[in-house]
């Protein structure tokens, strides 16, 4: 039994052989674009929205909003980022109950590159609302012998999302194909739906704590106060 | 779609590095066409139509506004309206007011008139009446007078006035031959002719009394009934209208009784 797509090779383009991570990827890239170009293409403000862009508005709004209870501030900038990873991930999630669909979730290479993006957006993110100063100074807090805890804490962090979300996606895989060896009818489906839901989880949380990365990066920095610290 | 050659078991949860990185391209082009394709539009949109609501509810607002500001204006103007039909209401009241009291005053005016002409006319109604009452009055009398006279005294009635005139004048003789003086003529006038008789009585009164004088007979209508003397500068008289304003003065302060009694009754 194969664990990883990224053994999957499926077609070879220019001899390039293209693993089933990659084809799968950009069959999640396909749909969620293709979807969002058909529901958008007569956008206007003097037509009124119709159900799916009603849809597709309530799904933005949400992130947004989700976004904003976090960040406790402006949110727009995040959205595209957070906004693209929750449905990356909620998408590949949700495809799985197409048979032959392996989730690009379900291979470490595709969490890795997620945990990496994470990683390097939130310096990003920090040093665009900060300045490189401000962001380089809070490694340094609350004092400079705190600076190699900070820097393994931040590299931990990415560390953390992406074996969470490998180990939740390729468990669940994996479970399927062994009750799928087991019990060929049952369990399998139930096993499908219970990955639809600890998919939508984890594309939730892999968000959410993205948003909370980035957001204490760029968050001001406040200096308590005795008087503070009193209240 | 085909299988690599089998991994061992540590391999597992191996990194694919170069699709690592092609799945880091992945997600920036899908970041990149999602922004162009879904957020964009959809906040474009989100915003857009925040900003129409929010130019329809500033344009509400503005209207409302308006509308408050029309509807005090109406109520300013309906109070103006209200107090200049107050005024002219009053002025009408006050115009027609004065108008109604000159309206009176002439009516007043006009009745006072016709009551001044009504009872001018009354007075000269009642006037012509007592003239002709008085007239007719004489005249019933005379021949009243006349034929009792004639029934009772076997005479005349001019011969009685004659010898009525007689004992005047012979009463009156010196005053009357001191007013006559050097007159030869003494002028007896009457209402109607005298018959001969009376003429005769008239003559043989005169000239036992007064006989340088003699006696001129002349008839005057406008006369009343009776007989004038005039000798000289003097003039005895004796006609009945003595007699018919007695008559009248009885008839007035009978008419006034009864017109008393009956306001009395009443």
């Amino acid at each position: 039994m194969t664990l990883s797509p990224d053994e999957i090779i499926t077609v070879t383009l220019w001899g390039v052989p293209i693993n089933a991570t990659l084809l799968f990827t950009w069959i999640v890239m396909a749909v969620l674009t293709g979807a969002s170009m058909l529901i958008t293409r007569n956008l206007r403000p003097d037509v009124p929205p119709n159900r799916w862009r009603t849809a597709l508005e309530v799904v933005v709004q949400g992130i947004q909003n989700q976004i904003a209870e976090i960040a406790q501030g402006p949110s727009r900038h995040l959205l595209s980022f957070v906004g693209t990873l929750f449905l990356f991930v909620a998408g590949s999630n949700l495809l799985l109950v197409i048979p032959g669909f392996r989730p690009p979730t379900s291979s470490l290479s595709t969490t890795t590159a997620l945990a990496l993006s994470v990683l390097v957006a939130v310096p990003l993110f920090g040093i665009s609302r900060r300045g490189v100063g401000g962001y380089l100074q809070s490694y340094l807090r609350p004092s400079p012998v705190m600076l190699p805890f900070n820097i393994i804490a931040e590299a931990s962090r990415g560390i953390s999302l992406a074996i969470r979300l490998y180990g939740n996606i390729m468990s669940g895989a994996v479970i399927a194909a062994i009750l799928l060896s087991v019990a060929p009818f049952f369990f399998p489906v139930v096993m499908d739906l219970l990955g639809l839901l600890t998919g939508m989880i984890q594309a939730y949380i892999f968000a959410i704590l993205a948003t909370v990365y980035i957001s204490s990066a760029t968050a001001p920095q406040t200096l308590s106060s005795p008087q503070k610290d009193a209240q | 779609m085909r299988w690599r050659k089998p991994r061992r078991a540590g391999e597992i949860m191996s990194i694919d590095w170069i699709t690592v990185a092609a799945q880091i391209a992945n997600f920036l082009v899908l970041v990149w066409l999602l922004k162009r394709f879904l957020y964009r539009p959809i906040l474009d949109g989100i915003d857009a139509r925040e900003a129409e609501i929010t130019e329809r509810m500033t344009a509400a607002t503005r209207a409302k506004d308006e509308a408050v500001a029309a509807e005090a204006a109406y109520q300013a103007k309906r109070a103006a309206l209200a107090s200049e039909q107050a005024q002219i209401a009053e002025a009408a009241r006050h115009k027609a007011q004065q108008e109604r009291d000159a309206l009176l005053a002439e009516a007043h005016d006009r009745i006072d008139r016709e009551r001044a002409a009504w009872q001018a006319h009354q007075d000269a109604e009642a006037q012509l009446f007592a003239t002709k009452l008085q007239r007719a009055g004489g005249h019933a009398l005379l021949e009243m007078t006349r034929k009792a006279v004639r029934d009772l005294a076997e005479t005349s009635l001019e011969a009685q006035m004659a010898a009525h005139m007689g004992t005047k004048l012979a009463a009156m003789k010196d005053d009357l031959t001191h007013a006559a003086g050097e007159a030869h003529e003494a002028i007896i006038t009457s209402h109607m002719s005298l018959p001969e008789a009376a003429q005769d009585a008239f003559r043989t009164e005169l000239a036992q009394n007064f006989p340088q004088v003699a006696p001129r007979f002349e008839t005057d209508l406008a006369q009343a009934p009776g007989v004038a003397v005039q000798l000289g500068g003097a003039q005895v008289v004796w006609t009945v209208d003595s007699y018919i304003e007695g008559l009248g003065a009885a008839l007035n302060e009978h008419l006034s009784r009864s017109h008393d009694t009956r306001l009395g009754v009443a």
